[in-house]
């Protein structure tokens, strides 16, 4: 017996542990097994291989029984996961059933889980814009949050280094709001984006921008992406189904074959981490504890290091639950601040409008992107009654109108005859909002789920600095819009619940001060430094770029840290 | 009797309900398998007899031959909440009976051309009450739906590419006066 439990040491024991095969802990799967480390990546949700394991991809529109709508009993059973604008016919099987974890809203708050290999990085908009200096010194000139330890130089190569390997199609736009990248060529926008960006340039001094968004698209042939096994984007814009082509950056199609093929990879699915195994001795962090999703037995993994890449929310839990005799309220979480200062992006409105110009002009085939205004309000000095400000998305398209009048040849005449009509434009803001002490997660303590791990509860809303910035972003984008002559002009306040931006954050935050923060300059646990967390639950500030790429650039630069730490030894 | 129950009692099927296309009730007419609403040959026929007189057949096919009033049941049943579902069914049987008070006939048993006439005048009436307009309305829009979304119309129409290529994405395109517009385009 005890040979028998030493060989299940040695099986279980790794050189690296990652918890999680999303957007940040595929990249952490990939870095490690590049050099050389046996790494064992624990997925709670199911197998999902590249290609084969994407159901719909290939299915044509009318091969689909429902012609692309979700089963109306599917939505009441998921009204949570439902929400989601991505969940649709053809992509429901990526989304998490909301009775497989439930958790507790102290507000409405909508969580949206993508458990499989590869996690929402199958579903996820393909959005990178990166952090600058002006977003990351925001905590520490506006008075909130702590100071992020770390500046754009520091994070400015890891930036190119993920770059160049996912495939990032923009602009060279030269902006202080909002840094370049490493850029394969655009898709272009069209001539109404191009005229409402050469209106706000105009009108506004060129202090606020219309850019091409830039997006996790392959747009040029490069020898990298060959040896991913990845194509040329197709512009199918069905990257919901998972892409055939690997066109978009997902795990799926990128990091997790690519660390399968150095051989290092051990993935397991249907994992559920329980906790981090803390030695009391060793006064470190031994390994993980996990459930199987299916027999629902324990086993132990051990490792020198370990990653914590659950998905923010999921991240924070596992701490949470992480209890031992040094850490009685979860790992790392001497200073009681583990869980707080959460925050999400504020997605609250919407607002569209016609435009009766261009009208010899459309578009034609599909893009997988949009325009993209970078934060224009308080960049430089507070000039507002909020902090902070917003980003938003910005698209045009020429509409079509399609004259459902009539009965007999008559209708099939009118359906086979559309015409134009005007330009259709629209934008949505991506608000920064303010992470607060009382804005956090807890574990509940009675509760459990299937597994016996306590639910989470989820306290966080929008503040009064949210509803003064959407008031802001509307009045600001009707001016825009009316400078450049567009017309029924019209707000949607679409009542979006805080977790339908799919963009929460922070509860393990970066800092410098181990008695206001949770992780170091390098992403380590303050007071367990072999634990590294770089998912959302690491952001100090929230900014107002969408996050997977700062996760991405921040887990690469962690790995190499991890590594080097552990030669010097 | 309800066929749910005969195929039942055939022992051919545990769950759902086999439709047959018309008043046909052969074994070889299946068509689709239902999975909640139950309903007779009568309501099946009528929608039948509105979606072949919503999109005739023609030079180019109509609703019928592209099986839109398949559709039109499946929408009904999987993707509608349970108000809508009532109300199609309710909408329907009191559309039956406004027609049989109006024209002294079933819908079904009208000409072609009465039945055009009958479905523009109770589209928009005030003869018709809402349960109707629902109905009739309900059935237009997924019926247009399914007839957009065939094979037939993405293919021979307004072809649809599932892979259109890399380049293909045109930012800004002179439109063409006299080229026809491909909603799928």
């Amino acid at each position: 017996m005890a040979n028998f439990n030493i060989d299940s040491t040695k099986n279980n024991t790794f050189d690296a542990i990652v918890i999680g095969s999303g957007i940040s802990g595929g990249w952490a799967a990939k870095e490690f097994t590049e050099k050389g480390l046996k790494t064992l990546v624990l997925e709670r949700g199911k197998s999902v291989e590249h290609i084969k394991d994407y159901p719909t991809t290939n299915l044509q529109p009318w091969e689909l029984k429902h012609k692309g709508q979700a089963i109306n009993d599917l939505r009441i059973k998921n009204p949570i996961a439902a929400k989601c604008y991505n969940y649709k016919e053809d992509s429901e099987h990526f989304f998490t059933k909301d009775d497989e974890q439930p958790y507790i809203q102290e507000n409405r708050f909508d969580w949206i889980r993508s458990y499989q290999t590869g996690g929402k990085s199958l579903l996820w908009a393909r959005q990178t814009q990166r952090m600058g200096d002006l977003d990351f010194q925001g905590p520490a000139r506006d008075g909130f949050a702590v100071d992020w330890p770390i500046r754009y130089k520091d994070l400015a190569p890891w930036y190119s280094h993920v770059e160049k390997f996912a495939g990032i199609s923009g602009e060279y736009d030269g902006l202080d709001v909002l840094p370049d990248g490493e850029f394969l060529k655009s898709l272009g926008l069209n001539c109404t984006e191009e005229h409402f960006k050469e209106v706000v340039a105009k009108k506004y001094g060129g202090s606020r921008h219309v850019i091409y968004a830039r997006c996790a698209h392959i747009t040029e042939n490069k020898d990298i992406f060959t040896q991913q096994g990845r194509m040329l984007c197709q512009q199918r814009d069905l990257c919901r189904r998972g892409c055939p082509f690997g066109g978009y950056f997902s795990s799926n199609a990128s990091t997790i074959p690519w660390a399968q093929k150095t051989g290092n990879l051990t993935l397991k699915n249907d994992a559920v981490v329980h906790s981090v195994i803390y030695d009391d001795t060793q006064e470190k962090a031994t390994g993980v504890l996990v459930i199987d999703a299916i027999t629902k037995e324990t086993t132990e993994y051990f490792a020198p290091v370990i990653f914590v890449n659950g998905s923010a929310f999921n991240s924070n839990m596992i701490l949470l639950n992480s209890k031992s005799k040094r850490f009685p309220n979860g790992l790392g979480n001497d200073n009681g601040l583990l869980g707080k200062y959460i925050a999400f992006h504020n997605y609250k409105v919407s607002i569209s409008a016609e435009f009766d110009g261009n009208l010899d002009k459309t578009t034609e085939g599909r893009r997988p992107t949009s325009a993209y205004v970078p934060r224009f309000r308080n960049v430089h000095k507070q000039e507002t009654d909020f902090l902070r400000g917003y980003a938003a998305g910005f698209s045009a398209s020429r509409k079509i109108i399609q004259n459902k009048n009539g009965v007999g040849e008559e209708l099939k005449e009118n359906l086979l005859n559309p015409t134009y009509g005007n330009w259709r434009v629209g934008s949505h803001m991506m608000g920064e909002t303010i992470p607060k002490e009382k804005s956090q997660l807890s574990l509940d303590a009675t509760k459990t789920d299937k597994y016996g791990i306590p639910q989470l509860r989820i306290n966080l809303d929008y503040d009064e600095n949210d509803l003064k910035m959407v008031d802001d972003y509307v009045e600001q984008f009707t001016e825009m819009f009316e400078a450049a002559g567009f017309t029924n002009i019209k707000s949607n306040d679409n009542n979006r619940a805080p977790g339908n931006d799919i963009h929460e954050m922070g509860g393990v935050r970066m800092g410098k001060d181990p008695k206001t923060s949770l992780l170091d300059k390098w992403n380590r646990l303050h007071t367990c430094k072999n634990v590294y967390v770089t998912d959302g639950a690491c952001m100090t500030s929230t900014a107002t770029q969408n996050p997977s790429l700062t996760y991405m650039a921040l887990t690469a630069r962690a790995v190499d840290h991890a590594i080097k730490a552990s030669k010097k030894g | 009797m309800k066929r749910r129950k005969v195929l039942k009692n055939i022992g051919l099927f545990t769950s759902g309900m086999l439709l047959f296309p018309s008043c046909d009730f052969s074994d070889e007419k299946v068509s689709i398998l239902l999975n909640k609403l139950y309903i007779d040959a009568k309501q099946e026929f009528l929608v039948e007899a509105i979606v072949g007189t919503l999109l005739p057949e023609g030079e180019i096919p109509g609703g019928l031959s592209l099986k839109v009033q398949n559709f039109v049941w499946v929408m009904i049943d999987d993707c509608s909440t349970k108000e809508t579902q009532e109300s199609f069914l309710n909408g329907l049987a009191k559309f039956d009976m406004k027609v049989l008070e109006l024209s002294k006939k079933y819908f079904v048993n009208l000409k072609e051309n009465d039945r055009a006439n009958m479905l523009k005048n109770l589209i928009k009436s005030r003869q018709a009450n809402s349960d109707i307009q629902n109905f009739l309305n309900t059935t237009k829009r997924i019926a247009i739906s399914g007839y957009m979304n065939s094979e037939y119309i993405m293919t021979q129409q307004m072809p649809y590419k599932l892979v259109p290529g890399a380049g293909s994405y045109v930012p800004c395109k002179t439109i063409n006066p006299t080229e026809k517009i491909n909603i799928n385009g």
